[in-house]
Parts: C-alpha cells; structure tokens; sequence
C-alpha cells in the first residue's frame, strides 16, 4: 500500500472508531462513496480493531528476562569449578545461578548452584544454608533431589545435587489441568517424599509446582528440600537486618501466596501440616487448573486463603471421583487440626483411591463396548457398575475435550503411557485375589503338654492342617510364616485377623495325656471373634495324621466350600501311614524352619530316618530336596553342583512316589531353574505346583523368581504380590518382592518395599542386600555401601561382601575394593566362594579379562547366580563381550520369545542380548508400541554397538525428536552415524538440525555433514575417527 | 582515558549516522549498548527478585546514564537515546524469539508425530514476535512514526505520555496511531 494511500484509510479508520456501528455505516457510505477497496479496507481494521484490544498490551520486555539471563552468566561453559567443568547455565534462582556441570571424578552430571555474593555475605545465612543442606542431605529419598555436596571455591559458596532432567510441574501444568490417573501417579510420588522428609522431621514449607520436577519418564523429584527456609529467610535479613517482622511477613507473602497454609499466611508457627496443605493446593490445582484461593491480587488471595473455603474439584472437571473432593477437602482444611494431621495417612487415602481407580479401569477395558456391565461381571456390586459407567461416559468426554486442548506436554504423553503400560499389566494378570473368596489363617496349635520338647508335634499339626487346607483353590490360606508370627502371642483374634486380612482364623491347643493326644480345634469368625465350629479329638499317637485330615474337611464343610473331586480326595490323603514316620517328619520340618545351616543339616538326618521307617514317604524326600537346595541359595559353604543333583533326586524320588506331591513340583521346578536353567521346564513345574496347591505361596515365589531372573518382569511382580498376600509376614517373600521389583526397574516401588520388609525386621541381611543393590543402581554410592556393610555384619553369607567391593569399586575407591577381595579370597580358602562373586568384583575393578575368566569358571562350577546374569544391571558393561555373550547363551537366557509383549519388549531390549534385540524390533514394528524415552534410548544403545550389523534408525529419530519436544539435548549422535551408513538422506537433514539446534559449530557433527555434502561416502573409519572427536565415547 | 574516549566518539559518531536514516550504523552501534543493557538488566533481576519484574524504561534510564558518564558518549537528548534503545530491545527481543523458533522447528515437520506437532502449535499461543517484526517493517515503510510508536510502547514498554515525549508529539496523537497501528498489525498477523 502506499503512503498515501494508506493516510487515506487510517485518516477514516480515526474519525469511525469512535462512532457507534449505525454512525460508522452512513459516515463511511458518504466519505467512501465508489471506493468499495477503500471501504473494504477501513472496515478490516475496525474489526481487526475490535479483536486487538488486549494484542500487545503488555509489553515485548517480557520475554526479556531469560535473554538477559542467558546472555550474562558468571560461569562459561568449560570452565572448571571445584572439580567439576561447567556445561552451561541452567537458571537463575533466587539464591543465585544454577550451573549444568560434569563431577570430574565420579563422571557424572551434576547440577550447582552457586549462591550470590549478597546471601552468602552474612555468616548467619551460611551457617543456616550448611545445617539445611546437611539436613536435606540426610533425606534419603528417591523421590527427593540428591544433595552431594556444599562447599566453597573461588570465593563462592555453592551446593552441588544430582542433575535431573524434566520440566517441573509448573511448565506442565501452564495453565492446563490434568487427568485424575494423571495427577495421583504424580502426587502420590511428591506424598511418598514428604512422608520420608516429615519422620526426619523436616518441612518443606514451600511445596509448589516450580520445586516439583518430572523426568521424562515419569519419575518425580522435588527440589529446594530445606532450602526453601532460607529463601523464605532471605527476606529478612538480605537488604537490611533491621527489618521489622511485620515487613518479614510481608515480603514472605509476596513470593508464593497461592501454596500457603492460612497459618503459614498469617506468619504463625508451623509443621508439616503446612506441607499437607500445600500440597493439597498443588493437588486442588493439577485437577482444577488453577490454584483454590487465587485471586487478583495477593491482598485478595490472601482474604480469600483466610475467609473462603474453595470450590469443589468436580465444578472443574467432570469426572473427579467424589473420594478425590474428599481428600482435598480435608488437605485443605483452614484449622490445622482438622486438616490430614500426618502425610503418611493422606498418602494411603491417595494410593487407595488410585486402586480404585484402577479396579474400575480395568472393569472398564474388561468391557466390549456397548454390552451390559452386569452380565460380564456378576462379581461386582451394583455401586461400582454405576460408577463404571459414568467413568465410561467421562471417559469419552476426556477424549473430546482432551483433542480440543490441543498440547498435553510430552512428560503427560509419557505419563500415560506409563500408567497405561500399568493398567494394561494389571487387567492381564489373573492372580489377584478375587474378592469375595474366604480368607482363612490357622494360628499355631498350643502345645498345652508339660513336656517343651513336644513343640515339634503342635508346630507340625498346625503345618499339616495348612498344607492340606491350602490345596482347596476357593480359599486363601495364609502360609506357615505368617501365621506362625502370632506364636505366643498375646494379641486377641480380632487384631490377628485384621492383621492377616483374613475372615476366619483356626486355633488350637494339643495334649499328650498317658498315650492319648487331645486336640481341641475351633474355628473363628475374625469379625467378631465368634466361634463358627469347634471340635474335640482324642487319638492315639498312630492316629494323629488322620486326626490333620479330619480337621482339614470339618474346616472345609462348616466354610461351606465347594471342592473340587480331585480337592476332596487330596484333603483327605495321608502322606504316611506310619505315626513315627509321621513323627520324625515333623521333626525334620521344625529344625528345618529355623532356617541356620547346623539346623538345616539336621533336618536331612529327620526326613532320611523318616524315609528309613517308611520309604514311600514323598513329603520326606521333597524335605531333603528343600534342604539341599537352601545351602547354595543361602551362598553356605556347598557348590551347587555339589547341593543341587542331591535335591534334584530327591524331588524326583518324591514324584515318583507322588505325582501330584505340590511341594515335589516346587522343588523340582526351583532346581530346574536355579540349577538346570531350563526355563520352561521350570516353569510347567511350579505352574503344576501352584494349580496343586494355590495357596502355597512358596510356589509362587519360585515361579515369581524364576519369570524375574528371564526378564518376564511384569509376570513376576504379580506373582511376587501373589506370594506376600499368601504369605505377609514372611521376610524372604517380602525382600524378594523388592528384588522383583528392583530388576522390573520400578526403584521407587523397591525402596518401598524392602523398607516395608526392614519395618517387619530390622536386622534381615537379604532385604538390607537388596536395599543396597537398588542404592547402588542410583549411583548412591554411600547410602549402599552402608546397607552392604550392615548386611554383611548380619548375615554369615558372603554375598554382600562381594556387593560391598562392588560398589566401592564403582564409587572410585578401588584400594578399599581391593582389600575386599583380597578379603573375599583369604576366605576363599576354606569355604565355597562361588567364581560369579569374583567376577562381579573384577568386572567392578575394571579388569574385563578377568571378570570373564572367573564367569567362565562360573558358568564351568554352574552356580546359581549365573541366573541373574540377564537382569543385573551391574554388567550392562559387559554385554557386548563375544565371550560375555557366549555365556549368555550357553546359560541359555538369550532365547528369543515367540511372541512379545510391548512392556517386556522394552525391558527386554535392555539386557542387550542381540536376539532380543532383534525380538524386540520386530515386535515394536509389528505391535507399533507408543514411544517412549527408555525405548529410544535402548534402541540408540543398540545403533551404537551393532550399526554395522543391524543398524536400526527409529531409535534415534525418536530421541531426537524426544529431545526437540523437550527441549533438552540428548545424546544423538549415533542416528547420523547409522543413517549415513544406511539411510544418508534422513541422516544429512538430521545433522542439519541438529547443527541449528544446538550450535555444534565444531562438532563432530559439522565434519560429518561436510564431509557427506562433499558427495562421499564416510568409510567406517572415519566415521571412527569422527565419534573420537566428540567429548566423550558416551556421547554416541 | 584515551581509549574510552576514542570508542565513545565512535558511538556518538554512528548515533548520528542512525538518525540521520543510516539504519546500517545501528548494527556496529549494538554490541555497544547491548553489553550495557545486559549489565543493567541484570542488576534489576537481582534488585527485584522477589516479583521478577523488569521495568525496561528504568532500564534504559540507567543504561543512558551510564553510556555518558562512563564512557562519554553524546546523545542529542535523552529522547534520542530512548528512540535507539527501543529499537535495540526490538532487535534483542526478535533475535531471541528466532533462536527459539529455529530450535523448535527443526525442518523436519513432516517426521513429527501427531502429539509433536501439537506441541509446537500450542506453544506459539504467544505474540509470534518474528511476524511481527516482519509486519512492522511493512508498516514502517507505509507510516515511520507508527512504527516508531510500536517500538517505544511495545518494544520499550514507555507510557503514552513518555511516547510522545520521544517523538515530540501529542498525546492524543499516539493514542490514535496506537490504535491503528493495533488494528493494522493484528490483521497482517492474523490474515
């Protein structure tokens, strides 16, 4: 348009604006007369006009700031600090500048904040920011940001903590809200660090979505633990001392108004309910989209935080379960005492709600679309469907709002698909309890004799009445362990029910009068503690194991189980009929569950006199079979190739004997995969095991084990539930949960349950093992050698010996690693020190050749801990060793699946062996898994090890667009590498990106590309020479 | 000093040489004034940490005072100086958005999946500061002292009042050419 042309329209578009629409129609009919263009034109602007009103009202500057920050850092990136060499700045924050830099000594990335001069200028402040940070530091939490360490250099003090990348719940939330499933995967990790910082005492005070990060992988972190204080400290002493305490206040409330507790608001003394409330706003505002008391103004904000209860979630969103309103209702309570009063509660209320939610979401896919809820899930009450329905209705609705809103940050996307990945195991496993199966615990008999040393019978009668009760599979029944907990115990039955989530308990006392035996049995509603049926026995000795049987059906029929045929004739089978036989049997079980090697031996010498009196005793040789089989599991002093042919006859003997002997199964399917590594033997034999006696949770345990150590991880943590809800209170089911767990990968869980394990006993050497190993994969290196230590001060084992040299290896300590094994071999010489630990230990050292010498001696001694060889992450180093690799296969963990579920299909990529690689891709074509970071991460793994025989491209473009998404660089390198090899066109446009992305003038990138535009081919070995420029091996 | 001296003489050198419609002295002149607004800007952060807030006439203020009294430069008036430094925040403000821009276009939109693709439209919900700069060099060549206009309100976030005072117009003027020059913009933006 010309100059004045366009003085023409504007001069009209000035005299019209003013003017009311009928005004502007005539004025522009006379001034504009023919000029349709020029009318046209005048007209554009006053409707263009109409819709700028707020466009550009508020100024340019304000994206001003992270320009200037950015441009002005202190630190350049190379520089070196202390002993870490800076990266790059990361932020700004109030304390002072966050620097990304690389811990030179331990290789790893950390983040540093470096405190401005103004703060660390009074001596007060810094002795407080000190006591803080050791006290946050003391917080040992996955879910909480690791401090390394505070120090000072070059005159400044700074505060060095892990570098995690994500986008903090701020940049996710913008403005947005999220899902239910969404939030309470999310709230339920920020409620699990708050419950561990709050029994260390410590509050938070300034929990908001700015300190709360999410990984790309779901995983939370929250930040500024302890530090929070001294911000909020900050505004009383930085500018002046003098200030008053009202302005103290005043300059508090300034900052984060909308995540304050009334009394933290109003400047009153505070605890961790302060925390809780906070909290429950971040909740309220994941949900709502905006926080509950927000308002123009911080003086109307904090009128409302004081006087206004907020409004209900479901006035946001529609499908907020009523529970959730509930839970942030009382979070939000403005008395604190009528708030949540401890965090650990408010948790389990969250994690009981996301059962729930589960439950119905399950229900819910269970469901082909359209038929009638109530003929596919008799099941279930009327309540639930109901509510299952409205959550399908819902459901549908997200759908349709969740396209019109456009972007949901890639952390979400994650998300979901993790707890998608979730559900989708849930719904698939069927061995959660069923509701509404009877429940039942039978509580140790009373050994009401004078004599101490009749222990074995009462113990033993209880045992057999538990072992014919478990086969009936409409009833749970708890195991020995748990039940034999509450021995001598004073607790009233009610508790005891409650405390084993059982229905029904059976009690018992036995008496040994002349040569009569009299048992009295009852058993119990645990509801109220009335006796359902009692009943007296009085036998002879030679009677007793049909007296077990008699209990056994009178339990069954007063319960009013239905049984089975084959259920009926196993309830009533005598083992023996010979009453000392019987007898010695028991004998051997008592000695037996005491669990030490000298009590183990001389429970063989019970089950072989038992045998000598009645050969055909099948129980007697699964006895000896378990015994066997314990010394090498237990790392006593026997070769496995010594114990295990010993067990392996045995329970091959008692099946012979017993075809459908449960306990025979379990040990002949424990030894084929401990020893044998005949996987799917192993497997038919404990599936046998637990279809014979489906309470048996020892069967499950075996089974869970064995799916674990061949990375069926998702299978395994559902049979290892299945195990501790059989069997609560046994340690090792409980420790072994975790070890489940630990290899599906799921830290936080692991923690989680191994803690649980240490509350149960607090000196078991396998959990505090297994504690260990978890800390150790998080490069925790101090917090896991203090677990191995003290395992090793527990257990007479020698296994976390090798675990202690491992992890000092690992954190640089290598004189001290040394002195382990030096340790490890002085012991060596009069006890079986397996080859695998020896292994371990080099691998920690860094002597490859030897490690592998020692797994070769391993794999020649076939040690039992060869079976882990898959899913120990400590030798990812490793795997790419031919001779490494040989012994993979020769251990025969590297088979290919038929088939692949997505979830293992990943995990199953991790362990790196090349066929399941190559499994994996094919079923990640064919199944078109969603991507996520871990996959692309395994895939790039992969391009970078085996480009040259299967180079696979998706892996690095996912990443590489992962990282676009994000906005943080990942390591790329290595899909150029392999596209040029493979695919040069793809590979040139992605360098290209990548240059402009990131700037990498220098790169290797930058020469690759060059290279490749001059029209050649890279040979292999320039691109060889190309990665050797880069910084580090890693980043390719 | 001598040296100071002698580079504050080539600044006031190029001021000139801009406002007398060399645009190209502008460039030599920014790194100039760039470094002294990045050092001002970034004692306002600290200063005003507790609300984040940066207040870029404060800023120029300051940067201007500084740029004579340390280093001797000459400005014709304070108002000159204002007219520049908009100028230069435009330019800091635009450079920024197209570094952001180029990191997350990437070229390859065609790879991207659904959910990517998603990501960078709703990002953009912001005034695309490119297109703006683009349209505002159109509406420049149509009508200088709306341009101008928009740099200093906009870019340099000054009153209507302080507009008029660089420009030596009336208020009601700049309100007027705001106005249209709103309107203009958001049209070209929009169509």
């Amino acid at each position: 348009m010309k100059s004045e042309r366009w003085q023409k329209v504007k001069g009209l578009f000035d005299a019209v604006v003013e003017l009311s629409p009928d005004e502007r129609k005539s004025f522009l009919n006379q001034s504009c007369g023919n000029d349709v263009e020029l009318r046209r034109e005048v007209e554009s602007l006053l409707e263009s006009s109409e819709e700028a009103k707020s466009f550009m009202e508020s100024p340019a500057v304000a994206e001003m700031a992270d320009v200037i920050e950015g441009k002005s850092k202190k630190l350049e990136a190379g520089k070196s600090f202390a002993h870490y060499e800076i990266i790059n700045q990361i932020g700004v924050g109030g304390m002072g500048e966050i620097y990304l830099a690389n811990d030179k000594k331990l290789e790893r990335k950390v983040a540093i904040k470096i405190l401005n001069e103004k703060f660390a200028k009074h001596q007060s402040n810094l002795e407080r920011f000190t006591k803080e940070a050791k006290a946050a530091s003391a917080l040992n939490h996955p879910n909480i940001l690791v401090i390394h360490e505070i120090g000072e250099s070059e005159n400044a003090h700074f505060i060095v903590t892990e570098f995690v990348e994500g986008e903090t719940l701020r940049q996710i939330l913008n403005g947005k809200n999220l899902k239910v499933s969404e939030t309470l995967d999310i709230t339920i990790q920020i409620a699990n660090a708050l419950v561990a910082a709050h029994i260390a005492k410590i509050v938070h005070r300034d929990i908001k979505p700015e300190n709360i990060i999410i990984r790309p992988d779901g995983f939370v972190k929250i930040l500024d633990f302890g530090i929070a204080k001294l911000v909020e400290q900050k505004a009383i002493g930085f500018e002046d001392e003098t200030v008053n305490q009202n302005e103290t206040a005043k300059g508090i409330i300034l900052g984060t108004v909308n995540y304050m507790s009334p009394e933290q608001a109003k400047g009153e003394k505070i605890d961790e309910r302060t925390d809780i409330f906070s909290f429950g706003v971040v909740l309220y505002e994941m949900i709502a989209g905006r926080t509950p008391f927000a308002g123009d103004s911080t003086s109307e904000t904090f009128a409302n935080l004081i006087n206004f209860e907020p409004q209900p979630l479901s006035r946001f969103s529609s499908n907020v379960p009523d529970e959730l309103d509930q839970i942030v209702a009382k979070t939000l309570h403005k008395n604190k005492d009528k708030r949540y009063q401890t965090m650990k509660v408010l948790l389990a209320d969250l994690k009981d709600l996301r059962e729930n939610l589960v439950f119905d979401e399950k229900l819910e896919r269970s469901l082909p679309s359209g038929e009638n809820a109530t003929a596919k899930l008799p099941m279930v009450t009327v309540g639930k469907i109901n509510q299952t329905s409205e959550t399908n209705n819902n459901f549908i609705q997200r759908i349709k709002r969740d396209k019109s809103l456009a972007a949901v940050g890639l952390a979400i996307l994650l998300i979901s698909v993790f707890s998608f990945g979730y559900y989708f195991w849930s719904s698939g496993n069927s061995t959660s309890i069923p509701r509404g199966k009877k429940s039942l615990a039978v509580l140790p008999f009373i050994n009401a004799s004078q004599d101490p040393n009749a222990e074995y019978l009462s113990d033993g009668i209880t045992e057999s009445v538990i072992n014919n009760l478990s086969q009936i599979s409409n009833l749970t029944v708890m195991s020995r362990n748990s039940a034999f907990r509450f021995k001598n115990n004073q607790a009233d039955n009610k508790s005891i029910a409650s405390q084993l989530d059982v229905e029904n308990l059976i009690t018992g006392d036995i008496k040994q009068v002349g040569d009569k035996f009299i048992i009295n049995v009852r058993l119990i509603n645990g509801n109220d503690d009335s006796q359902i049926w009692g009943s007296q026995y009085i036998k002879n000795s030679g009677d007793l194991i049909a007296a077990q049987n008699e209990i056994a059906q009178s339990v069954a029929t007063n319960l009013r189980l239905k049984l089975s045929d084959s259920e009926q004739q196993r309830l009533g089978k005598n083992y023996t009929a010979n009453p000392e036989a019987y007898q010695l049997y028991l004998k051997g079980r008592y000695h037996y569950f005491k669990l030490i090697e000298p009590e183990i031996r001389k429970s063989i010498d019970f089950y072989e006199q038992a045998i000598a009196v009645d050969p055909n005793y099948a129980l007697a040789f699964a006895g000896i079979s378990d015994a066997y089989r314990t010394f090498p599991l237990a790392g006593w002093n026997m070769a496995s190739k010594t114990a295990f042919p010993l067990a392996k006859a045995a329970a091959k003997k008692a099946l012979e004997i017993d075809p459908d002997l449960a306990e025979a199964h379990i040990a002949l399917g424990s030894i084929e995969f401990f020893f044998d590594w005949d996987w799917s033997e192993s497997e038919n034999e404990l599936k046998k095991a637990i279809e014979l006696a489906p309470n048996n949770s020892e069967a499950h345990r075996f089974y869970a084990h064995m799916l674990s150590n061949t990375g069926r991880h998702d299978e395994a943590v559902a049979e290892g539930k299945r195990a501790r809800e059989l069997d609560p209170f046994s340690l090792i089911t409980n420790a072994l949960e975790g070890q489940f767990l630990f290899y599906a990968r799921r830290d936080t869980e692991a923690i989680d349950q191994i803690k649980k394990t240490l509350e149960i006993e607090p000196n078991f050497w396998i959990a505090h093992n297994a504690l260990g190993r978890v800390y150790l994969r998080q490069e925790r290196f101090e917090e896991a050698i203090a677990e191995f230590t003290k395992a090793k001060e527990l257990s007479g084992s020698i296994a976390p010996i090798m675990q202690l040299g491992f992890s000092l290896a690992k954190s640089g300590r290598h004189e001290q690693a040394q002195a382990t094994l030096a340790e490890l071999k002085s012991l060596a010489i009069q006890n079986y020190v397996p080859a695998y630990y020896f292994a371990m230990l080099y691998h920690g050292l860094g002597e490859r050749e030897e490690s592998l010498n020692y797994l070769e001696k391993s794999f020649a001694e076939r040690e039992v801990q060869l079976t882990f060889l898959k899913v120990d992450t400590h030798w990812d180093d490793l795997r790419r060793e031919p001779r490494f690799q040989e012994i993979m296969r020769r251990v025969g963990l590297d088979k290919i699946p038929d088939s692949i579920a997505p979830n293992d299909g990943v995990k199953l990529y991790w362990q790196m062996s090349e066929a399941g690689q190559i499994a994996f891709i094919r079923a990640y074509e064919v199944r078109k898994i969603p991507p996520a970071l871990g996959l692309y991460q395994a895939m790039i793994q992969s391009e970078y090890h085996d480009c040259p025989i299967h180079p696979h491209p998706s892996g690095s473009v996912g990443l590489f667009q992962f990282s676009r998404k994000t906005k943080a660089k990942y390591d790329l390198t290595p899909k150029g590498y392999c596209n040029i090899e493979k695919q040069s066109d793809v590979a040139a446009r992605h360098m290209s990106d990548l240059i402009s992305d990131f700037g990498e003038e220098k790169s290797s990138w930058t020469l690759a590309l060059h290279s490749f535009n001059q029209g050649g081919d890279l040979t292999r070995e320039q691109l060889r020479q190309l990665r050797g420029r880069g910084n580090t091996e890693r980043s390719f | 000093m001598p040296e100071a001296s002698e580079k504050s003489k080539e600044i006031t050198e190029m001021l000139h040489a801009w406002s007398e419609g060399k645009p190209e002295a502008l460039d030599l002149l920014l790194p100039f004034v760039y470094e002294e607004l990045h050092r001002q800007a970034r004692r306002y952060l600290r200063r005003e940490q507790e609300n984040h807030t940066l207040q870029p006439t404060a800023l120029i203020n300051e940067a201007y005072l500084k740029l004579i009294e340390q280093k001797g430069v000459r400005f014709e008036s304070r108002t000159h100086f204002f007219a520049i430094a908009a100028n230069l925040m435009r330019q800091i403000l635009v450079d920024h958005a197209r570094t952001k821009h180029r990191l997350k276009r990437g070229g390859v939109n065609s790879d991207l999946p659904l959910e990517e693709a998603l990501l960078v439209t709703a990002d953009e919900k912001n005034i695309d500061l490119i297109a703006l700069d683009e349209a505002l060099n159109r509406l420049g060549k149509m009508d200088v002292q709306q341009a101008r206009i928009v740099e200093l309100k906009y870019f340099a976030d000054l009153t209507l009042q302080e507009t008029a005072d660089v420009l030596d117009i009336s208020t009601a003027t700049v309100k007027r050419d705001w106005q249209t020059a709103k309107a203009w913009l958001y049209r070209e933006m929009t169509k």
